[in-house]
This record gives C-alpha cells, structure tokens and sequence, in this order.
C-alpha cells in the first residue's frame, strides 16, 4: 500500500519535472530577444545577476587574473557576480549533451573558455546559443584582419564565439644544460640522436601541436594545408610525420615506449632533468612557471625557425545559459582594453592580447607597446615572424587518433638501445 | 622464561616487531614529512633533498581567496552529511536485510554492493543522468546523494553483518517489560550498537571524503570538493599546493578517527 | 516461525529488496546508459542502433592488453597489500603499546584517497624523485636515468607498490577487527586443547582471517582496477590502463569516436559485476563463522 502510493507521487514528481522544462532554451532564447536592443538593455538585464564562468582552472596565474581583478571589477562596474568554474572541452560537450537529453532547457553555466575541436563540436551539436558577438562594443576594437584570431581552427567564428587571447605554441630548454638548442626540426633531430633518453612529448593536445607543426615543416608550410581538410594530403603528410618520429624512436626517452600523460609531467620531467626540453602551447607559460616554481630559473621559451603555430582561445555562451545578458556582458568586459593589458602582463598571465592596438586611442596603444617583455619570453617579433595559422580542426583529429593507434599503442619493433 | 625453541620464536617475533614497526613507521610518516616539505618549498628539483627556497606563500595563499579552505568546508559538510544520511538509511535496511534468507538475501546483498565496486565513472555517469533530469546536476545536494549511493551500500553490508549476530532477546525483553517500539530502538538497542554505528560513520565519512571520480561528474565542476582541488593542482604541475590540499586532506579525518575511536570505547557493551 | 511472524518477514524481506534495489539503482541506470551510448543510441555519439562500435572496440588487442594490465597491476597491488596487513595484524596483536602504536602506523594513510597516494608515488618513486635523490646523495647514482624506471613503465611497478601502501591501510584495520573480535573464541579452545602458537594459527585463525578478509579483498582489487586518478599519475602509455582508455575515449575530440568510452565502461563494469558476484560468495561462506 504504502510502496504503491509511493510510485504515484514518484510518476507526479517525474511528470511535472518533465512539464517544467517544456518552454524554449533559456541561452539561445536569451540572445535572440536582445538582438534588435540597443547595448544598454543587455547591461540593464545583466545589473545584479550571476554567471558562472566554466573554465579551465589548472594554472593559479589565469585563477589569480580572474577570480582577483575580473571578478571585483564586474561586480563594481555591472554589478554582475561572476563565479569561475572548472569545465575543460570534452567535459563540457559530454555534460552538455547529458543535459539536452535530459531537457534541461537552463542550465547552470552561463559562459565557456572554448577554442577549436570543441567550438566545432558543439556548434556541430547545436550547443551554443549565438549569433552575438558582433553586437559587444569592445569587438570594434578585435584585430579583424588576422586570421589567426578571425578562424578558429579554420572555422568561423560567425557571432557564436568571442575571442578572449591568443597564444603561440613554443619549445623550452634550460640555459644552463642546452646552451645552444637546436633551431629547426632538422637540427632537433640531429640533436636528438646526439643525446639519446633526453627528449619526448606528452599524449596530449600540446604534442599534437608540436606535430602538427612537424606537419607544416615537411609539407611546405602551412598554406598547403589551408582550405578545409583534404584526406590525401593529410595521408601523405602523415607518414612523412610517423616516418621521422619512428626513426628517432630509440632515442627518445624511454626509448619511446611509453610518453608522459600530460604537460604538466613534462615540465617535471624537464624540471628535474630527465629530459632536456618541454613544451606549451602557450609561450609565455616558461614566465608564469618560473614564478610559481614549477620549472627552473634557467628556462627559457624558443621557437623553432620552421615555425610554431598560433591560435586564439574564446569564449561561447551555452544554449541553455540561464544568464546570457550577463554572459555578454562579461565578454564585452573581457575584451575591454583595460581587461586585455591587465592580462597581457608578464607577471600576471603573459596572455597575448586579441585586440588591434592600432585601432585604440592613443594612449591605450602606448600603454600596450610599453608591456615590458621577461627576458625568459621569446621576443615578440620573433614570434610574428615564425607564427602559422591553425588549420581544419579535422587534421588536429585525425593526426591525434592516428598517433594513438600508430605510434602510441605500437611495441617499438628495434628495442636495440633497452634503455 | 624463553627457552629452547619457544624462545627463539619469541626473540625473533619480537626483532620482527621491531623491524616491522621500523618500516611503517618510514613508510606512514615519511611521506607524510614529504607533503609538508613539498608544501612549504618553491622550486625542488633534483638532486635536491630540500627546496631551492622555503616559502610560506601557499599555505599563505589560503588565507585570501584561494580555492582550499572552500574545498575544505565542502568535503567537511558532505563527508558529515553523508555519514549520517547513510547510517540512519543503513541501519533499518540492515536490519531488514538480516532477516532475510536464501536467494533475496543474496540479491539484496549483492545489490548493496553493487555501487561500492561499480567503477566511479560508470557510477557517476548513471547518477549524472538521474540528477540532472531532477535539477539537480551541479548541486551539492546532487553530490550528496551521489555520495550517499556507495556510503548506504558499505553501511548497509557493515550493518547487515550486525544485525546477523545481534541478539534481538534483548529487545523481546525490554517489549515485554512494556517499553514502545520506540523506546526501546532509543534506550536499548542504539546503545548496544554504540560501536556499530560510530565505525559506521567513520566509514560513511571517508567513503565520501575520497571520493572524486562521482563529485566530478554528478558535481559537474562546479561543487569542489578538496580531491578535485588537489588533483586539479597535480595535474597542474602545481605540487607545492597539492601538497597542502593533501595535507588537509589527512587531518580532519584523521581526528575524527581519533575522537570517534575515543567516544566508542567509553561503551563497553559485551556482544552477547 | 509462528504464521504471523513469517508474513512479516516476507514483507520485510521483499521491502529490504527493493529498498537494495533502489541503492543499486543508479548503477543499474548508468549500466543502462552505457548499453545504450555504446549501441549509439545515446550520447555525443549517437548514430542510430548498431553494433558496430561494440564489435569494433572489442576487435582490438589494444582494449584487451590494457584490460589484463589493469586486473594484473591490481591483482599484484591487492596481494602485497594482503600480506602486508595480515602481518601487521597479527604481529601488532594484543594490547601492548607498541601493538597500538604499530596498528595506528599502518592505518595512517587510510584518509588519503588514491589520488594523493599516486602524487605521492611521482615524487617519492620517481627516476628524479626522493629515492633517486637519496641514491645521488649517496653516490649510487649519477643521473636519474640511472634510477629504476618505476614511473610510467611498462610493468606498472610504482603504481602497484603505491597502491599496496595506501590499501594495506584499510586492509589492516578489518583484519585487526577480525582477529580482535571472531578469532577469539576459538583460538582459546584451540590454546586449551594444547596447540602451540603455529598450529593455532595455521589451523584456527588463518581460515577465519581469510574468510573475513576475503570481501575486503575484493573490494580492494575491484578499486585499483578501476582508479583513473592513480593510473592518470603512474601509468605507462603502452599497455593503456582501462580507466585512461576511457578517459581518452571520452575526451575524444573526433564525437563519433565518444561512444567507445562507453563500451570500455561495460567492459569494466562486467569486471564490477564479477567481483560482485565474488563478493557475495565470500561473504556467504564467511557468514556462518561469523556468529
């Protein structure tokens, strides 16, 4: 009796929870109503509300930079309360998909730090809420002629993204034991074979990078890997990759048997002088972990001369943000100059900025012309002269899952050196 | 006296105490000595046995807005939570299991454990789905039930042992002499399983204070409880603060263990 | 039983079920929910009903050398441990000092969650960790590549010896319960009778300890099999550890390929389900000697 009249309520409870969630996707819904109003209708909705930011939140410099000067200036200027939240991409596509299966029209985050295969994944899946970028007061001020902040990974932003920095991936070494590291893909393979168990990369994104730019380096550039992913290309590209990895295969650490899991390791391997080179995908990071301890005071960022790759991170708004108007607001204040120097400084986060200083008033493009490089940093025309653009997302995912099955999972067959 | 042969077993018993007490010594406390280097030292690389520099600054870190001491109330309130949520449902499903016998008794047993051995993330997974269709995905309420599920699981098993072998005489008893129901489960059978219950919610608390994998997916990133800080900082490279979060990881369990031990053992109620 | 009293009971047994049941429940959904992503039903991955993917994923070698690395490494892990904290219960018997003192040592790491203890496994059994450090200290090493590779390596040492230390923990604590209270009884009966210490052991405590030991032993092997945390620290990258399989599955950046995790999940959850099984078994055998 008792059990049968618990069913009852159970079904009621379940049926209303299911009748709730009938009404549109609260994000996209949101965004749609304040297309045609004018900027101070955002800023009236956001006034007084929360959002909650999910972000990846692995580097106390990025935590400091928000949740210690973004977050007080929010909440004096907009009166908005901004809490950040750790969500990396897969997680956030997976938990979102979870949540439009269950129909979960609003859900609990409002904003997302998203760039490449996740921004094509959950546009892909109708996840995001958008067009509205365009519509920030700050975008006038995003450098628009540059591909490396106008494509994400080749694909278009088109108003559901809005950029946040831009970064460039780079090699670090230790002054002290690599005086003279090697300047080209060329020349770190001869360095390599020179000194066998010293050199290796992570399983992660970082890696793929770094191959990706090997990618470039033997294909001719990355111009010829520019306009959408071509299979052939890629095939042929790929065996020349696995060819010189397979090659130096003895000689790298471990003999190549076994890679560490992620950057984070790498830097301790590299730190501890394991190995004699690391990497990121951000080249001011050798700055900001020097700082924290985490890698030796004689590190030192370089790129190689065959070219290192740039890419720009953003932030989306989820198609059931429960905040949008604040989610926007947010986004404008990201983009603000004020937002962008902040970040930019060394000893904050060393984050490169989207903005096209040209286009600020004077006094702001001195302020970000005189940011005082770390000497650890590589100098910013250097940069600029070996950066390349992203390509098709698609050639990042098949050379990830392609090195997994290959070369990951693959018993080296000359186990001659048993180290 | 130790002579002959029983002497030799007792002398060596006794030096394999001495070894034995030797090597868990080194080996509890010194990797606990290692956390608390590790976290009060910026940059220790090798072949260094101490830190280039010791510093304050992470611990220091927590008295101004780092994400530590939250962690730490949030684990502290679910563990707590979660211990009592799971005893007061693991007691009377205990007791219900206990009677049972042959194949239900199976079932229901093995359906208790089911969610201690089910791989957190398969276990996250299920619950994420339920949860988020109840609203609450991302809620600590949604990761205390998430925690309850494997804590009434163990409990229910811990309890089930004990309510094989207690005697319910006593109980008839005390009916008998005329005592309600309910008087008799407050003055006469919760004191007897005094003991029963206070392992019960050490083991509820730390079912639920190591956790991660669950807090993770049902949490959605968005409860932090101090596993996921400290892993967050280790994935991180960051070992100086993951070193403080583990420390603070051992020591509120650490002294309930202690207390709870202490609060059990005023009770001495012989198991009749 | 009078007729009253067995109604009672079937009732109360039939409510005790399905109360089991509704703690069971969300494994029971997420086992749904894993069928259903992998046959593509569910999920990023869904792609209309087949099983392609199942098949696919079980094809090959690389799912099942991760798969018998995993049950090895935490096979090896759960047996060092049980050894460890058979001895240590039974030489810190009594209620000496140094018995209480030797008890509290080997239960120390039990707060810490495996996490913290494969951390711990980094910087302590590291080629450059604190081993390797005292080794250069002491002359025995010159680099850390010198040091035994116990970090990442194929054979999964350093995460099975860090898993043994923090579960002997646990496993200490129930078999020091277990010889404190159930063994008693009937190693004084076996004391008057004349047996020595050895043969007592052997033939009165050991068959009780095991038969007590044996659930916690299952549940031990059951969750270093499936820990992602430790694995994420202390594996290699050939063989991959199931959990990490998953993982890498998971986070897939290609969708479609999404729904292996899945699959990988009912691999591990059909290992859950033995262990389940195997549980059970020895808690029923266990049972009757318990009273």
């Amino acid at each position: 009796m008792a059990a049968k009249r618990a069913s009852v309520i159970a079904t009621l409870v379940l049926l209303a929870a299911c009748v709730s969630q009938r009404d549109a996707p609260a994000g996209q819904a949101t965004v749609d109503s304040l297309a045609g109003l004018p900027w101070d209708s955002v800023l009236a909705r956001a006034r007084g509300t929360d959002v909650v930011w999910r972000m990846w939140r692995g580097d106390p410099s990025i935590n400091a930079y928000v949740d210690g000067w973004v977050v007080p200036r929010l909440r004096d200027r907009y009166g908005i309360s901004l809490r950040a939240v750790e969500g990396q991409g897969p997680e956030l596509v997976n938990q979102l998909v979870v949540e439009r299966e269950a129909g979960r029209r609003t859900g609990s985050a409002s904003l997302l730090w998203i760039n490449g295969e996740t921004f094509g994944n959950l546009r892909r899946e109708g996840l995001l809420a958008g067009p509205w970028s365009a519509r920030l007061p700050n975008a006038a001020y995003v450098d628009s002629a540059s591909p490396i902040i106008m494509r994400d990974f080749e694909q278009d932003p088109a108003g559901y993204e809005s950029p946040w920095g831009r970064v460039q991936s780079a090699l670090i070494y230790d002054t002290i034991r690599t005086p003279a590291p090697p300047r080209s893909f060329a020349e770190l393979a001869q360095w390599i074979r020179a000194h066998p168990g010293r050199f290796t990369y992570d399983q992660g994104f970082t890696a793929t990078t770094f191959l990706k730019g090997l990618m470039y380096a033997q294909g001719g550039g990355a111009a010829r890997f520019a306009g959408g992913f071509d299979s052939t290309r890629y095939l042929a590209a790929r065996e020349r990759v696995f060819a010189w990895l397979d090659s130096l295969r003895p000689a790298l650490w471990r003999a190549g048997a076994t890679y560490p899991p992620d950057v984070a390791s790498m830097h301790r391997l590299f730190a501890n002088g394991e190995i004699d080179f690391s990497m990121s995908n951000n080249q001011n990071d050798v700055v900001t972990k020097t700082r924290q301890g985490v890698l030796p005071a004689s590190a030192r960022a370089f790129v190689l001369r065959d070219g290192t790759i740039a890419n720009s991170h953003y932030v989306g708004i989820p198609w059931n943000a429960p905040n949008a108007a604040g989610a926007m607001v947010v986004a404008d204040f990201l983009l603000s100059p004020d937002a962008q120097l902040e970040k930019m400084r060394p000893d904050v986060w060393a984050d490169g900025t989207v903005l096209d200083t040209r286009r600020l008033p004077a006094a702001w493009s001195a302020q970000f012309q005189a940011i005082e490089t770390d000497p650890r940093q590589v100098p910013r025309d250097t940069l600029a002269k070996y950066a390349q653009p992203e390509v098709s997302p698609r050639y990042h995912e098949r050379l990830a899952a392609d090195w997994r099955t290959h070369v990951r999972s693959a018993v080296p067959q000359r186990s001659g050196s048993g180290r | 006296m130790n002579t002959g042969v029983a002497g030799t077993a007792s002398r060596s018993l006794a030096s394999l105490r001495a070894v034995l007490l030797v090597l868990f010594a080194l080996t509890s406390i010194g990797p606990l000595l290692v956390l608390v280097v590790q976290s009060l030292g910026g940059a220790w690389f090798f072949p260094a046995l101490f830190p280039e520099h010791w510093t304050l600054g992470a611990w220091n870190l927590m008295k101004s807005g780092d994400a530590l001491p939250g962690a730490l109330g949030t684990s502290v309130g679910l563990a707590m939570a979660t211990a009592i949520v799971a005893c007061t449902v693991a007691i009377p499903l205990g007791r219900a299991l206990a009677r049972l016998r042959g194949w239900p008794r199976h079932v229901a047993a093995a359906a208790a454990f089911l969610p201690v051995a089910a791989p957190p993330l398969a276990l996250g997974t299920g619950l994420q789905v339920m949860l988020i269709g109840l609203g609450l995905g991302g809620s600590a309420a949604g990761v205390l039930i998430a925690h309850s599920v494997p804590a009434i699981g163990y409990l229910t098993l811990l309890f089930l042992g004990t309510f094989t072998v207690f005697d319910a005489r006593v109980e008839d008893e005390s009916r008998t002499l005329g005592a309600t129901r309910a008087q008799t489960w407050r003055r006469v059978t919760l004191p007897l399983l005094r003991p029963q219950i206070a392992e019960a919610l050490i083991v509820g608390f730390l079912v639920s204070w190591t956790q991660f994998a669950l807090t993770l997916v049902v949490g959605g990133g968005e409860v932090r409880a101090l596993p996921l800080e400290v892993f967050a900082y280790v994935r991180a490279g960051q070992d100086q603060r993951a070193a403080v979060g583990a420390l603070l990881l051992v020591i509120p369990p650490a002294a309930a263990f202690v207390w709870l031990r202490w609060a059990a053992r005023r009770t001495v109620v012989p198991f009749s | 039983m009078s007729g009253r009293a067995h109604q009672d009971a079937s009732r109360g047994g039939l409510v005790g079920v399905l109360l089991a049941l509704i703690v069971a429940a969300p494994v029971l959904a997420g086992i749904g929910y894993a069928a259903a992503a992998s046959a593509g039903i569910l999920g990023a991955s869904a792609d209309g009903a087949s099983t392609a993917r199942i098949t696919r994923v079980l094809r090959d070698p690389a799912t099942w050398s991760g798969f018998v690395w995993s049950i090895t490494v935490a096979a090896m892990a759960t047996g060092i441990a049980t050894f460890a904290a058979v001895t240590a219960a039974v030489v810190f018997r009594g209620s000496r000092l140094t018995d209480r003192i030797g008890l509290a040592l080997a239960a120390l790491p039990l707060p810490l969650p495996q996490l913290v203890a494969a951390a711990l496994g980094v910087w302590v059994l590291g080629q450059s960790g604190l081993l390797a450090r005292l080794a250069f200290a002491g002359g025995w090493i010159s680099a850390p590549s010198d040091m035994p590779a116990l970090v990442y390596d194929r054979w999964g040492v350093g995460l099975v010896l860090t898993m043994a230390w923090k579960e002997t923990a646990f496993l200490t604590v129930v078999a020091s319960a277990l010889l404190a209270t159930r063994t008693k009884a009937a190693e004084d009966a076996a004391r008057t009778l004349g047996a020595n210490g050895w043969a007592t052991f052997r033939r009165v405590t050991w068959p009780v300890l095991w038969r007590g030991l044996m659930p916690a032993v299952v549940s031990v092997f059951i969750f270093v099999a499936g820990s992602y945390e430790a694995a994420v620290l202390l594996a290699p990258s050939a063989p991959l550890a199931l959990p990490l399989a998953i993982a890498d599955r998971a986070a897939d950046p290609n969708l479609a390929r999404r729904g292996d995790a899945y699959v990988l999940t009912l691999l591990l959850l059909g290992m859950a389900l033995v262990a389940v099984a195997a549980h059970e078994w020895a808690r029923a055998r266990w049972e009757p000697l318990a009273e």
